[in-house]
């Protein structure tokens, strides 16, 4: 076998990548290693549905997601394959080539990549050939045809303000009737006799807009979609528009709960642009304020899971023991939900040594309850005979559709991207990856609660042996490259691209979302479920659609004086954060 | 005093019991869950608010039997009240066979919600008739043969055969309660878990399910209907306890002693507490497991028990 050179002429030197190259053989023009953990091969487009399988039989890659880009000859589609026990990520490249902008469609041979190539479709105009469902995804039905929001040569349409001259230039392409009409997604052959059952967009068992429909016969589910996208803000669109520092910012947005996790899989992939590495005291900081979000969020799921049974006791036991972690990342980051703690090159705001003791007794205040709670849903038969064998992923599917997370953990498949992809302080904690092999909802519980308790012990221990030391390296320039980033958040495996060009901010910033892979698994474990098993089973990725949009606006009806400003809320905040400070 | 005027006092003396035994289920679960809970007069401020909103008539609905469903159904609640009541207060005046017309009456609310909810003409309500359906099914057997436990207890103990209401009690005032014996201890159980089901409360508000159904059988209701189906709720809240204090641990006795009012007011207390806690520490089950309970765990059981309380134990 002769040596397999890089695009530099270099010979690679990680086996990891010599081997995809050679497995893929004869498709492969071009090869680029990053570094030992990232490499990126251009692969023949003809041949991508070939490349793919391969990857995903044969060197048993799991498709994290495509990143579209649009490029002077077409659309760059940036396969990203994670081969998480070897902790490396190879991300294909084939080009979609002007004018058609046209390629074989993975997503009929693998239902991972299904729903991004329906987004691309929507937002960047790419075809996919062979795709087996091309509705929309991302764009409201009334969105017109042929507008790519994603493209360069897109415009926001002028709307003269006084509304006196219709400069729309969409005038008419919207169709308003279709706002009014069921959406777009009917399965093909909705056959008579069966009842439709509607979850949605907005219903009790879900805190956010998304719409199920359920199509029973009986109490069973026989078929069942999705529409999602009620929420869509254009962040990946609108991040490429700030600078690489405003960036972390908006990504804590995407997801209120995910605060912690979306700017560090961003962060990663920009360090990685730069090369740099910060400080370990800043991982550890990092980690600290992110394990603390797990703890909340998988809390906060096992209260939702138990309000969804309707055993609404679990629910309000489970939010009161959250507090105490909302307590203490408020008192380290000032906030409870947008912590604004990480930055390109370290952390922006230090925990003194004197909060180490509070957070330890925090923490370690939590033991009992979580105890408690773990062995009520352990131990509890009824909650057994409710959850036990309901909403079965099994490990081939949860392996088909890229499952991430304790949905993926709790199918016997054992990824965690903390572990996996070696950053922050977890190499240097003692700590493990929880799997349960049965697949079912129960498992998932069991993963979730079980994680608490990794996650306790990795706060201690970070709390027990940081280092003393800088928490920011100065970064001044981001030279032009791309890399990957990705993070455990606590649903799942979050994956950011990143691209430079040298400027002040990125070019192009896709996001991934763990709910984006996990979410569509529905058609594998839902389907010939009863009703009551398919929401507890919709409930158990934890899902989280395109998270909280804080837009309403109060109004005092009488005298028209708008209530709870911003600055309203910054007082109040800060009126608490005072509060807790007196009483710590 | 007439029958519409006993109706009428037992209609409206339950009422208020069963706002008092809301508010304490409301208050009991609240303080479980560490929350304040709601103030005494909720209930009212509920009933009076609902009464002052519209009523809306959704387009698919067949508007007549939509409208008189809730109405039946809290018809039919009070007179299974006034039945209990007239048991209790005047043992020697009952009809022969009130106990049958009883467990009949009391089928009724959840008959009318069935009708109500299928004549809203939504899916989900459908779905959750559905559900009362297999329910109301799956729990009247267990409840008929725990019933009949006491009744057998009687024509062992040498009082006849009887099915009147009034001659179970004073047979327990003299005999003691059907508590205390093997059967009935079970036969109360069993009963204690139909009253759940039929009270719809959690692990059986499968009819309603939230975080499923949107609320399912009175999904549709809005306004006045809907608090007539609230007030119907109330009154069997307040009519079941005392219905299985009457056959299982000897009602009230003595009508003139203020000692077994407040007798019958414990007995009440106990078995509300049952219910509010079996509702707070479980999970909603599923349809099927639901009448796999009743029918397979449940039936064999009371079953079991009349055997029992045939051979005398």
């Amino acid at each position: 076998m002769s040596e397999i050179q890089d695009v530099t002429g270099e010979a690679i030197e990680s086996a990891v990548l010599s081997r995809v190259v050679t497995a893929l053989g004869g498709m492969v023009l071009e090869v680029t290693e990053q570094n030992p953990r990232r490499g990126w091969v251009r692969v023949d487009p003809a041949r991508i549905r070939e490349a793919s399988r391969i990857m995903f039989a044969e060197q048993k890659a799991r498709l994290a997601t495509v990143s579209g880009l649009e490029v002077r000859d077409g659309i760059d589609m940036l396969y990203h394959w994670c081969l998480d026990s070897e902790h490396y990520i190879v991300t294909l490249k084939a080009l979609a080539a002007r004018p058609a902008m046209e390629i074989d469609s993975v997503g009929q041979d693998l239902p991972a990549a299904n729903w991004i190539e329906r987004e691309m479709h929507d937002l960047l105009g790419a075809e996919f050939r062979g795709h087996p469902d091309m509705r929309r995804l991302i764009l409201a039905d009334d969105w017109p045809e042929g507008a790519y929001p994603l493209r360069r040569d897109f415009h926001v349409p002028r709307v003269d303000p006084t509304g006196k001259r219709e400069t729309n230039e969409w005038a008419g392409a919207r169709d308003e009737k279709k706002l009014q009409q069921p959406p777009a997604s009917q399965p093909k052959t909705p056959k008579p006799g069966r009842t439709l059952i509607n979850i949605g967009p907005f219903h009790p068992l879900q805190e956010e807009m998304e719409f199920f429909q359920l199509y029973c016969e009986g109490e069973t589910v026989v078929d069942m979609d999705v529409r999602i996208s009620y929420n869509h803000r254009g962040i990946e669109e609108f991040s490429s528009r700030l600078t690489w520092d405003q960036v972390p910012f908006l990504v804590e947005r995407v997801c209120g709960i995910c605060s912690a996790s979306h700017p560090w899989a961003y962060i990663r992939a920009v360090e990685e642009i730069c090369g740099i590495q910060a400080p370990p005291r800043a991982e550890y900081l990092r980690t600290i304020v992110a394990e603390l979000e797990r703890l909340h969020s998988h809390m906060l799921w096992i209260g939702l899971a138990g309000h969804f049974l309707g055993y609404n006791t679990v629910w309000m036991w489970a939010w009161k023991y959250r507090e105490p972690v909302m307590d203490i990342l408020e008192l380290t980051t000032g906030s409870r939900i947008h912590y604004a703690n990480n930055r390109i090159g370290g952390v922006r705001r230090d925990i003194p040594p004197d909060l180490y003791p509070e957070i330890r007794k925090a923490v370690d205040s939590l033991k009992a309850p979580l105890e408690l709670i773990t062995n009520a849903f352990l131990d509890d038969p009824v909650l057994h005979a409710r959850l036990k064998g309901v909403g079965v992923l099994s490990k081939e599917d949860a392996l088909r559709w890229g499952a991430t997370g304790p949905t993926a953990r709790a199918s016997g498949v054992p990824i965690d991207a903390r572990r996996d992809y070696p950053h922050g302080a977890y190499e240097e904690v003692d700590w493990e990856v929880i799997t349960q092999p049965e697949g079912d909802v129960f498992a998932k519980a069991v993963v979730r609660c079980l994680e608490c308790f990794e996650s306790v012990k990795i706060i201690e221990q970070c709390v027990d042996r940081i280092p003393d030391g800088p928490i920011a390296v100065e970064v001044n320039h981001v030279p032009p490259g791309e890399a990957v980033g990705n993070y455990e958040a606590p649903r799942g495996e979050t994956f950011h691209y990143v691209r430079s060009d040298g400027g002040a901010g990125p070019v192009r910033h896709k996001i991934r979302a763990p709910t984006y892979m996990n979410l569509p698994s529905f058609k594998s474990s839902c389907i010939g479920e009863h009703i009551s098993d398919v929401t507890i089973t919709l409930a158990s990725i934890d899902p989280c659609y395109s998270c909280t949009e804080r837009m309403a606006r109060l109004v005092d009806a009488e005298t028209g004086k708008p209530l709870g400003t911003f600055d309203d809320m910054v007082r109040i905040s800060q009126e608490r954060t005072r509060r807790l400070r007196k009483e710590v | 005093m007439g029958a519409i005027g006993i109706f009428l006092a037992a209609a409206v003396g339950t009422l208020v019991i069963g706002m008092v035994a809301s508010w304490v289920d409301r208050k009991v679960t609240a303080r479980v869950q560490y929350r304040v809970g709601p103030p005494l007069f909720q209930p009212v401020y509920d009933i009076a608010k609902l009464l002052g909103k519209e009523t809306l008539l959704p387009e698919r609905a067949k508007g007549r039997g939509f409208l008189l469903a809730p109405v039946v159904g809290f018809a039919a609640a009070g007179v299974g009240a006034a039945i209990v009541w007239h048991a209790n207060i005047r043992p020697a005046e009952g009809f022969v066979g009130d106990l049958i017309v009883l467990l009949y009456v009391l089928t009724i609310p959840a008959i009318a919600v069935i009708y109500g909810a299928l004549a809203s003409g939504s899916p989900h309500a459908t779905f959750g008739a559905s559900r009362e359906m297999k329910l109301l099914m799956s729990y009247e057997l267990p409840l008929v043969m725990a019933v009949l436990v006491p009744v057998v207890q009687v024509v062992k103990g040498g009082g006849g055969a009887t099915f009147s209401i009034g001659q179970l009690v004073t047979f327990q005032q003299t005999s003691g309660w059907a508590l205390f014996s093997l059967s009935g201890v079970i036969a109360t159980a069993v009963a204690l878990l139909c009253i759940q089901a039929k009270l719809t409360l959690v692990p059986f508000d499968l009819p309603e399910a939230e975080t499923e159904l949107m609320g399912g059988t009175h999904l549709e209701y809005s306004g006045p209907p809907l608090a007539m189906i609230k007030l119907t709720r109330f009154l069997l809240l307040a009519v079941s306890p005392v219905f299985l204090a009457t056959l299982f641990v000897g009602g009230l006795g003595d009508a003139a002693s203020g000692w077994s009012w407040l007798a019958l007011a414990g007995k009440f207390v106990v078995f509300l507490v049952l219910v509010v806690l079996i509702r707070n520490t479980n999970p909603r089950l599923q349809v099927r497991k639901a009448v796999r309970f009743f029918w397979f765990g449940m039936a064999p059981l009371a079953a079991g028990a009349l055997v029992l309380a045939w051979l005398g134990y």
